[in-house]
């Protein structure tokens, strides 16, 4: 009714550790890691404020929600959360948050916050897909809003999320052509 | 004042007499039987396109031989079927020979042809009694020689009979208005019953169950379904909320429901039931299996990381998110089309009422062939009497053919970037 588990979350290797089968990623994180900047919201894959980043080995990242599935879905992968995205310092404190983390802040994105570690991970994974792979400028707000659309923020934020990743990947050299 | 009034009268009883130019020769009563038959056989369904005007026609429909168009079966003399007689509405619905010469069988008048008079007479005080719409219809994309409609003359006179519904003396009454519901208006069988090479109904299976549109029309004998554990009371909120203790209603069968069995009357739906159980009275529900999980099974981790989440560890489901996977007919039955088709495909999220909504299933195309064969025998040993014998090439072998239709990974959530 358990299993063993290795992964690597956020540079960090992780395991060998055993999780019951009862246990969602999200618990995993919260419990085990003390990783609790994801956020446990609709508790059954609707809304991706848990979403988390795996880094595939063929080089694309898939979006995953942590509420939904289980630790041991993660073995053997490597993981990005909320908390990987910033630059620390020696002492381990926040020296300079991602672009996309800034972007968030100058416009006044979120409200309570709760769905912003959804938002900050499918937005950076948008943002490193188009550095791989630019886009025409005319095609930028449409790409957002595919790709943000299963983010839901209960603070009605959209727009303000929208316009902060539309203008950091028009202003980012390399993501448009 | 008065004047006004009387000119307003005027004019809409003119505008009225313009627009059901033919409902005085029929009564009221059998326009709204008419009504109601026309919801128990699903008109609608087809003779209406997406957001377009009921009845009006344009519904494309996907066949081996291409794509065919349903068609405006309003009273409008130019685009419907206004200028149609009784006669000839007759030969439609049973013989399938309408103004433009032989109907493709997607009109299912091999079923309709067991309409009784008075039933067919109702329905068609009722379409000649609605609003006419003005649709032309669309060009069939047939290819050749399939586009011939006299080809089918040579078809329906091997399979197109116009037969009487006949009534089984040792049933009962309600059981043969369960027959005639489900074999006649509700035509069931044109999806549930496989067809043969000669694409006629293989009555000798009918009712057996039958891949079309990338699902499985599943077996509903009443062999099957009472082996499956469905009661009546199973069978009842399938059709009213397209969902129950056996599992939710996906593919075409939502609309199926939705606009049809939905609105059955409480007598109807008990002769439905009835007929599909083979039993006039409540049938026994059969105790939930559900057994201690195999966790040296190899399905068992992929289980347990990817679908427990929502179905939950001992497959009890979570209320309007996921249905249960203990006593899901889906699971429990001997084919695995199904099981296999909507892990590939995802299924939408579904509302099927005000009360009863589920979340989108992702579409989980990247498990191999083996993967899923094991997760369905896991689920199998877990909650039903099925032996756990889905095999690799058995789903390699629907895989193929969903990926020839492009059905596969339709689902939502699981985004990649």
């Amino acid at each position: 009714m358990s299993q063993t588990i290795n992964m690597n979350i956020n540079g960090q290797q992780i395991g060998p550790v055993e999780v019951s089968d009862h246990t969602m990623m999200i618990e995993f994180l919260h419990e085990k890691l003390n990783l609790t900047g994801t956020k446990f919201g609709c508790g059954a894959g609707v809304c991706h404020a848990c979403v988390v980043l795996v880094d595939n080995e063929d080089g694309t990242t898939s979006v995953e929600r942590s509420c939904i599935s289980g630790a041991g879905y993660f073995d053997g992968k490597k993981v990005r959360t909320v908390e990987g995205h910033a630059k620390t310092n020696e002492q381990g404190e926040v020296s300079e948050l991602s672009p996309v983390q800034q972007a968030f802040l100058e416009h006044y994105s979120f409200q309570c916050g709760w769905c912003t570690s959804g938002f900050v991970n499918t937005a950076t994974a948008l943002v490193e897909k188009l550095a791989k792979h630019p886009i025409t400028k005319d095609q930028v707000e449409k790409t957002v809003e595919d790709a943000l659309q299963d983010n839901i923020c209960r603070c009605t934020g959209y727009v303000k999320y929208y316009q902060a990743v539309k203008e950091l990947i028009l202003k980012t050299p390399g993501l448009t052509v | 004042m008065k004047i006004l009034n009387q000119i307003l009268t005027s004019l809409v009883l003119l505008l009225l007499s313009v627009q059901f130019a033919s409902a005085e020769t029929f009564s009221s009563e059998q326009v709204a039987r008419g009504k109601y038959l026309a919801v128990a056989g699903d008109c609608v369904a087809c003779h209406t396109a997406p957001n377009g005007m009921p009845f009006a026609g344009g519904l494309p429909m996907h066949t081996p031989f291409g794509v065919l168009y349903s068609t405006n079966i309003t009273p409008h003399k130019k685009t419907g079927i206004g200028e149609y007689s009784y006669a000839l509405f007759r030969q439609a619905m049973h013989e399938g020979k309408g103004q433009v010469g032989h109907l493709y069988p997607a009109m299912p008048y091999t079923s309709y042809t067991l309409l009784n008079e008075e039933d067919t007479q109702a329905l068609f005080a009722y379409f000649m009694s609605m609003p006419a719409v003005n649709q032309e219809n669309l060009d069939n994309e047939i290819a050749f020689p399939f586009n011939l409609r006299f080809g089918l003359a040579f078809w329906k006179a091997l399979f197109a009979k116009d037969i009487d519904f006949e009534k089984d003396s040792s049933k009962s009454v309600n059981w043969n208005r369960g027959n005639y519901l489900v074999n006649a208006l509700g035509h069931c069988g044109e999806c549930h019953t496989p067809r043969n090479i000669t694409m006629e109904l293989d009555t000798e299976r009918a009712m057996q169950g039958n891949v079309i549109a990338g699902f499985e029309a599943s077996d509903i004998t009443p062999l099957r379904l009472v082996a499956q554990g469905w009661t009546k009371p199973d069978l009842e909120s399938l059709f009213k909320n397209s969902y129950s203790e056996k599992g939710t209603v996906f593919g075409e069968m939502s609309m199926v429901v939705y606009h049809s069995l939905s609105r059955l009357n409480d007598s109807d739906m008990n002769a439905v039931t009835s007929y599909l159980l083979d039993s006039d009275v409540p049938v026994t529900s059969k105790p939930i299996i559900a057994r201690t999980p195999d966790t040296k099974a190899p399905g068992h981790n992929t289980y347990v990381n990817m679908c427990s989440g929502c179905h939950g560890l001992e497959g009890q489901g979570k209320p309007n998110i996921a249905p249960a996977m203990q006593s899901n007919a889906t699971i429990n039955r001997p084919s695995l089309y199904n099981s296999v088709a909507v892990l590939l495909r995802g299924i939408p999220s579904q509302k099927y009422n005000a009360t009863t909504a589920f979340y989108a299933m992702d579409s989980f195309e990247a498990l191999s062939d083996e993967q899923i064969a094991d997760l369905i025998n896991y689920m199998r040993t877990a909650w039903t009497d099925e032996p756990p014998n889905a095999s690799a090439a058995q789903v390699f072998r629907i895989r193929e053919e969903l990926e020839g239709q492009g059905l596969i990974g339709v689902g939502s959530g699981h985004a990649e970037f």
